[in-house]
């Protein structure tokens, strides 16, 4: 599915970066080009070469909030700026993003909309830019926490709903536990904005994606794991177009999966085929022309390996950690070599999906990536419901708000980053999960992405599922049974004949 | 028989391509007409027998759909069909209807554009034509879950009220050990174009072939006319080298004890034909009307074996109106025995199909009544103290 990719502020101005090299390195096309980014500070956009320079635009020249950097070549003259490159960037990665840095909107996300508002004209004329005829929809990409990133964003987000037809998705990075209460503040507000806006959101859970490191330093593994993560949904099946895929991922796939709204998840599972994987078997025995190698022992295991890794995605360490079962929606997509993916397998991980998510909408496709070494499982969950960060964001938001109020001064309240490492309830850093590829265990003993064992799975649907079925129980059973014999459709009953 | 194909979607276009490759690789000549009809731009690419003016995109200009299928929205697939009817109808215009003797509509009843498009294109021709129009229904398995068996459960609704038969495909019952997806899916359009093909293309053999023993298309349509759910059985067997060329001559001799063996391996064929896996599994004795067609060599079809095998199946089947002929194919070396059992009423796996969906709608009207609600409740903190940004 084509995407035009929009970021906004430093986290989607980096992001979109990240985006685009992977597309590059992947050979999936996504945005063909169709990139934009938007800041008020030009900070994060010298280290984002992959989106060309006619497409970062900087606002907030006019307003009086918006302050601007000192020049880092001020002694070397008027152009002295190009030498400059990376040295001043760089290394201002917002220290240890403990605190907000004065410049641009310097973290408030109603000056943000304000300068958005107030330079609609410039940023229609940038959207000039994207050709909304070569995509099937447009990703805002975000940091909730930043002012640039909410404020600017909530104002483009409107603005994208009523230019463009096509869907309109949010992918923000929520703040980590350790950043100030500000950012927690304007992540809250801003899911409370652009959740009804946008046709589906993607929050980034940051404070569960840092593994106890200072977040800072992980933005580019976090990045990198986003943009895997992105480009396995978005770019199924604009990798190849000529290899034929027998259930191809239909952008209108995609789109109905999300078309529920809400806010939806990722998770992301590879097994690397070695010399012993039957695909690998089978394609030595087809090739010494031993007929029946489809039948062997081998290849059955395949089907095994192909239902744990849809698993191991199930429970890996989601982009947003989530109860699984209130998902709305679900989309599954296996992709690999073709003489890899065994049908059982991608069936019956296709039902556990069904079993682990308790939804029965649940998608699947394949994508087949002749003479790829790795077999990836992507799930998506579409309309999770049950989200423990976004509460707990929005308890220290509330916090935040009632300090402020009892302070003399909200600003200072809210931009001091002093607190945010001592506030009760902080979680211990060490709960993070692993890394990308290695988190799976620890992904199951946080218990929120799933049942973590195989024989606790096929008992624990049903029970889990006993609340929210009797709740509705009395109407929707006695309509279900009339519609047994009411199955009506199309074009009703007059025969044609 | 002569045919009017069409290819609904993207395993009724797979199947139809499949179709034209098994009868053109067995020198048969079944569809004279086949067209494509999908609401993904990517799987009309897919077709190699089917010329490019052949292929029809629908719902191109619906703001869900843009050429990028409909997502198993069977509503949707409906919708579309319904307004690019015209975009339909003017490639029909082509098919020189009188020239076919029937038109056969194959979909994959568990894809949104499978089960819902097909029955407004079926209903369409209805309206266009008196020919008799066939369905060719993919059942979806167990294990896709609640959605396509949602869709096929309402579609085959649709298609059963309204073709004159629907011939119904079980792709549960067609899994194999070890199969990737790939091989899975090819191995199964190749079983169901050999058995679709094998049965409909008898009856259409060059004029000095034809013996009095030979399968006759109006036997077929017959056969077909009592309407409701079929299942087809097949099998094979590989002649031996003495059947044929200069060897076929000295056995020729020896014809007596010859026609007796030759009897029992005819009746053995149909057996095995029955017995083995049927496209819909189902209770064989439920069948309304039979019909078994003999594809091969004339001088291996012994007349003694074909009407023991059709006295077998009139008990199994427990019907009197089992019809049985050849389709001689003097160059083939196989001979195949294909059995059409029409109207079987005991059929499992479709009451399956129809419970998993049942439970399907509650769960999917249950999750409608909450989602706005539960939105709302994640994105608002418990007072309701923060406020949006615009
Ligand atoms: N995952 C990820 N998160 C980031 C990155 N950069 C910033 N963030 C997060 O995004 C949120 C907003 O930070 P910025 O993007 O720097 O803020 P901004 O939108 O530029 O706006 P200001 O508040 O005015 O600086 C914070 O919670 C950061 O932790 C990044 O590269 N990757
Ligand atoms: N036997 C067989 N079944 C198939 C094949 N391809 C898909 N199916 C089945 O068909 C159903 C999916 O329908 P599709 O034809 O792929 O979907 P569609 O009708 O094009 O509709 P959308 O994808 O929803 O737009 C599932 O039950 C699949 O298992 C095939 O080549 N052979
Ligand atoms: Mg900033
Ligand atoms: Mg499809």
């Amino acid at each position: 599915m084509k995407l035009a990719f929009v970021g906004v502020g430093d986290a989607g101005t980096r992001i979109v970066d990240r985006l685009v090299r992977a597309e590059r390195a992947s050979g999936r096309s996504v945005s063909d080009g169709n990139v934009l980014v938007f800041n008020t500070d030009d900070a994060a956009f010298e280290a984002a070469t992959a989106v060309p320079d006619e497409r970062r635009v900087l606002l907030g020249d006019t307003h009086p909030a918006v302050r601007r950097r000192p020049d880092p070549a001020e002694a070397g003259g008027a152009d002295g700026a190009e030498t400059a490159d990376g040295a001043g960037g760089a290394d201002e990665t917002e220290a240890l993003a403990s605190e907000i840095d004065p410049f641009g909107v310097g973290g408030d996300p109603d000056t943000g909309a304000a300068v958005a508002e107030a330079e609609l004209p410039e940023i229609r004329r940038a959207l000039d830019r994207i050709d909304e005829t070569e995509v099937a929809g447009t990703m805002l990409v975000t940091g909730l926490g930043g002012g640039t990133g909410t404020g600017v964003g909530s104002v483009l987000l409107e603005e994208l709903n009523s230019i463009y037809e096509t869907p309109v998705y949010v992918l923000g990075a929520l703040p980590a536990a350790t950043e100030p209460d500000r950012r927690a503040l304007t992540a809250a507000r801003g899911i409370r904005t652009v959740v009804p806006l946008a046709d589906a959101v993607f929050p980034v859970d940051n404070e569960a994606w840092r593994r106890g490191d200072p977040v800072a330093e992980r933005y580019d593994a976090i990045n990198d794991a986003i943009a895997a993560r992105v480009l396995a949904l978005f770019g199924a099946g604009e990798r190849d177009p000529e290899s034929v895929s027998e259930l191809r991922v239909d952008p209108a796939d995609v789109t109905r999966t999300l078309e529920v709204g809400g806010v939806a998840s990722i998770g992301h599972a590879t097994h690397e085929l070695t010399p012993d994987d039957a695909g690998v078997v089978t394609r030595l025995l087809r090739l010494l022309g031993i007929a029946d190698a489809p039948e062997s022992d081998g290849a059955e295991a395949d089907a095994a390996t192909v239902k744990r890794l849809v698993r191991r995605a199930l429970e890996s360490t989601l982009t947003l950690p989530c109860s699984v079962d209130s998902a709305d929606r679900v989309l599954v997509i296996l992709s690999g070599p073709p003489d890899a993916v065994s049908r059982k397998g991608f069936e019956t991980g296709r039902y556990l999906l069904e079993e682990e998510t308790e939804t029965v909408e649940v998608l699947a496709g394949d994508e087949p990536v002749p003479g790829a070494t790795e077999v990836t499982a992507t799930v998506v969950l579409s309309n999770v419901t049950d989200v423990p960060r976004i509460d707990e964001i929005q308890r220290r938001a509330v916090a935040a708000l009632d300090a402020s109020d009892a302070g003399d001064d909200g600003t200072t309240v809210l931009g001091d980053a002093a607190d945010a490492d001592t506030r009760p309830g902080a979680p211990d850093p060490a709960d993070g999960p692993g890394d990308d590829a290695a988190g799976d265990s620890h992904a199951s003993e946080d218990g929120q992405t799933g049942n973590p064992t195989d024989g606790a799975a096929g008992a624990e649907p049903d029970g889990a599922s006993s609340e929210s079925t009797t709740e509705t129980d009395g109407s929707a059973s006695e309509d279900g049974d009339r519609s047994v014999h009411g199955f009506d459709f199309t074009a009703g009953d007059d025969r044609g004949k | 028989m002569k045919l009017a194909t069409i290819g609904v979607g993207n395993a009724g276009s797979k199947l139809i391509d499949r179709m034209i490759e098994f009868e053109v690789e067995t020198g048969r000549n079944l569809c004279r007409h086949a067209l494509v009809i999908n609401t993904a731009r990517t799987d009309l690419a897919k077709p190699k027998n089917i010329p490019e003016d052949r292929r029809v995109l629908i719902g191109d200009t619906h703001h869900k759909a843009r050429g990028h299928g409909v997502g198993g929205d069977a509503e949707i697939g409906a919708e579309v069909a319904k307004t690019d009817i015209d975009e339909i109808r003017r490639v029909f215009d082509d098919v020189e209807i009188h020239e076919v003797d029937a038109v056969l509509v194959a979909a994959g009843l568990g894809g949104g554009t499978g089960s819902g498009a097909a029955p407004v294109v079926i209903e369409e021709i209805q309206k266009m034509y008196d020919e008799p129009v066939y369905g060719l229904g993919v059942l979806p398995g167990k294990y896709e879950g609640g959605r396509p068996a949602l869709n096929a459960a309402r579609s085959l609704q649709s298609f059963v009220t309204k073709v004159d038969n629907f011939i119904a495909f079980d792709n549960d019952a067609w899994r194999s050990r070890g199969q990737t997806i790939e091989q899975g899916y090819e191995e199964m359009n190749k079983e169901l174009a050999t058995r679709i093909v094998t049965l409909l293309a008898a009856g259409e053999v060059d004029e000095s072939e034809v013996g009095e023993n030979a399968m006759d298309s109006s036997d077929i349509m017959r056969t077909l006319e009592v309407g409701g759910v079929s299942s087809i059985g097949y099998a094979s067997t590989e002649l031996a080298p003495a059947k044929q060329g200069l060897l076929s001559k000295f056995n020729e001799s020896d014809e007596p004890e010859s026609e007796s063996t030759d009897a029992a391996k005819i009746k053995g064929l149909v057996r095995r034909a029955v017995n083995s896996r049927l496209t819909v599994p189902c209770d064989i004795s439920s069948a309304d009307r039979a019909l078994i067609v003999f594809a091969g060599p004339p001088e291996v079809i012994s007349r003694k074996g074909v009407e023991s095998a059709r006295e077998w199946l009139e008990n199994a089947a427990d019907t009197v109106d089992v019809l049985a002929g050849d389709d001689p194919r003097p160059d083939s070396s196989t001979l195949a025995a294909v059995v059409l059992l029409s109207n079987v009423t005991e059929t499992p796996r479709i009451d399956e199909i129809q419970s998993q969906a049942v439970d399907a709608q509650n769960k999917i009207r249950e999750q409608d009544a909450v989602r706005e609600e539960e939105i709302q409740s994640l994105i608002t903190d418990d007072d309701d103290d923060l406020d949006p940004i615009v």
